[in-house]
Parts: C-alpha cells; structure tokens; sequence
C-alpha cells in the first residue's frame, strides 16, 4: 500500500515537472498555458491520490474523512483549474494573441 | 522641518540599531518572553476560556484591545481608499446597449428610455468586459462553497487554525469572484457600495459594543466573563461564546471592506463597470 501510494506522489510529481518545464520552454502564451494547465491538473489528481492512499493505511473513520477531504481539494481543482486556463486562453483570444505556427516563427511571445 | 525629519529618522535607526544587539535570540528559551509569558498562557488557557486554540484566545480575549484596534485600521483603510479614489457620479448624455443576439448596438440619447434588467441588452461603455458563460456557471458553482467553507473557517477558529480574519477575507473573496465572472454592475446591484461601507462599521460596532457591554455590565472592557448571566452559562464559556462574537464582528468588518476596497479600485472610484 505504501508502495503504491508512493509510486502515485512519484508519477504525480513528475507531470509538475513536465508542467513546470512546458511553462518554460514552450514558444508561446497557448502553448504553455497547455501545459500549466492540464498538466497540474493531472499532477495534482495523481499526488493527492497518493497521500490519500497514505492516510488510508491505517483504517480508521477518522482518516476515511481525511481522504475524503483530500479528494475533495481534486474534485474542486478539476471544476477550477480547466476553467481558469479556459478564461486566461478566452483573454487571449480577444486580446488577439497569434498562436505560434511552425512556418510563422515566433508568434510574439511574452 | 526636513531637517528635523531626517534627524528623527537618523535618531530612531540607531536607537534600533544599537538595541536590536540585546534582544534575546530567537527562540531562546531563557529569554523574558518564554519564561514568564509563554508558560501562563499555555497552562491557563484552557482553564480560563476553554479555548483549545492558544492563539485564538491570545489574538482575541488577552490581547483583545490590539485586535480591536487592528479591526479599525482594516476600516480605516476602507476608507482612505474610498476618500482618495472615489468621484462623483456623473450624468452620462449618452449609453450604449449591444442587442445581443444580432449584435447590433444602439446608442440612446439623453431623453431616451434605457432598458433596464434585460438578457436582450447587454450595457456598453468604455470599460465593457466580455463575460463567459463558462466562467459565469463554475463561479456560480463554486461561490456557495467558499462562503460555507468561510463561514466554517470563522466558527471553528476556537479549535483549529483560522479565525474572523482569515474567514473574512474568504467571504470577500467569493463576492470578488463573482465581480470578476459577471461584472461589477450586477455585483453594485446584489450588495450595493452603502452597504458594505455601513457592514464594515457594524463589525468594528460589534466588536467594540461587546466590550463596552462588559464595561456596562460593570468590569473591565473586553472582560467576557462579564456576559455570563446574558449567555446564561459559567464565566469560562462565557468568554469562550465572547470571542466567537468578536470574531463575527471582525469577519463582517474584513468582508466588507475587501468588497468595498475591491469596488473603488477595480472600477478607478467610479463604481461603473470592473474588471
């Protein structure tokens, strides 16, 4: 169990890394809010899959509520998260932002 | 007068300076504070106010007047940025309405009857923002549950980390939250700018009326174990059930100046239209 519950925060860890590393290297604003977004999302989900693993080693009712919680904090990252990129992208949108495209190098990056 | 000024300061910077070398070390356990202070309140909380969280019976019964005055700064601040950014109304000649499922805008003149409340027109003016339906239901969504959870966060600050501050602030932000996904007009509607000026004094009022209530009932101000026959319990709950008042009264103060700070800076004072 413990195992598992480790394995889940050390996949979780590595989408924050990949998420992180999108936001960098990425060549413009969708593109790296692509990665921000989904990326943490899932990161998120897995990691907190895994400590709820944790808690729920040694069952009891108390730490049953406890995992509850934590998969409340992903249940509300999932209505937020997708909805927060969809509003920073809709901005973008009508700010007029050019996606990057392979012919038409740089876009305009921030 | 620079002079002078720039002497003060000169003066006070050494003065701290050259005494911050004799304080204590941080976390000394030899030091004034830890061996006369820290031990009272941790053995005698409990006993006096049956609060099992220190920090909240020291934030708001033994240090209650520092609180109470910290309350009022919040509303001070309300109500610089309310005196500095604020301006007068102005009578607009002309207003614009966008139809919105042809798109087309109409503009209507002074004399003319403006449509009021109408899904079929949408109010345009210079600061217009697009709102989102997307955006639009998962606020809705979402709002509820940041207000119970802030509620939550005030009620329960006797027993785990939190408080009339922090549960404030929650609330305020849900109000903001919705300012941001419809706008700031619809939000001006639910909970008008009067409103949250006279909900930001009720709550200092209620903290600073809880004290002269002791002093009324004949103790010292902030005394809550002066409210005992009122509650009708002991002395001890009595000042447990007083510090949940005053942290109402702090919450309703917080929550009300972060909407009202919120009003007058996102729309430049002019409360029309936000971000």
């Amino acid at each position: 169990m413990n195992l598992i519950s480790a394995l889940l925060i050390a996949i979780g860890l590595f989408f924050f890394l990949g998420g992180s590393i999108g936001i960098i290297r990425l060549p413009d604003f969708y593109s790296r809010l692509h990665a921000a977004g989904m990326l943490d999302t899932m990161g998120l989900f897995l990691s907190m899959a895994g400590l709820a693993l944790y808690v729920l080693t040694d069952f009891s009712f108390a730490n049953v509520l406890v995992a509850i919680k934590i998969m409340l904090i992903v249940v509300f990252v999932f209505i937020t998260s997708p909805t927060a990129t969809h509003a920073i992208v809709d901005a973008g949108v009508r700010a007029v932002r050019e996606p990057w495209t392979k012919d038409k190098k740089g876009g305009n990056p921030i | 007068m620079k002079l002078i000024g720039k002497l003060t300061i000169f003066l006070c910077g050494t003065l701290l300076i050259v005494f911050a070398n004799k304080f204590p070390d941080f976390g000394d356990p030899h030091s004034p504070a830890a061996t006369h202070l820290s031990p009272y309140f941790i053995e005698h909380t409990m006993a006096d106010t049956s609060v099992p969280n220190i920090v909240t019976s020291v934030l708001a019964d033994y240090r209650g007047y520092d609180t109470m005055f910290e309350t009022t700064v919040i509303l001070a601040a309300g109500l610089a940025c309310f005196f500095l950014l604020r301006l007068p109304e102005e009578e607009e000649k002309e207003i614009y309405f966008r139809h919105v499922p042809t798109g087309v805008t109409i503009r209507i003149e002074e004399c003319g009857a403006a449509p009021e409340d109408s899904e079929v027109f949408q109010r345009i003016d210079s600061q217009w923002v697009p709102c989102d339906i997307i955006i639009r239901s998962t606020s809705r969504l979402l709002i509820p549950f940041i207000q119970i959870f802030a509620l939550y966060v005030v009620a329960h600050g006797h027993h785990s980390p939190g408080g009339g501050f922090q549960g404030g602030v929650v609330l305020g932000a849900a109000v903001i939250l919705f300012a941001i996904s419809h706008n700031l007009r619809t939000t001006v509607a639910k909970i008008g700018e009067k409103s949250a000026a006279i909900m930001s004094a009720a709550g200092v009022f209620i903290y600073a009326g809880t004290g002269a209530l002791c002093l009324v009932l004949g103790e010292s101000f902030l005394n809550y174990g002066a409210l005992a026959p009122i509650l009708g319990t002991d002395r001890v709950m009595a000042r447990s059930h007083g510090i949940l008042i005053v942290e109402i009264g702090v919450a309703l103060a917080v929550m009300s100046v972060m909407i009202w700070i919120y009003y007058n800076l996102s729309s430049a004072g002019k409360q029309d239209e936000g971000l």
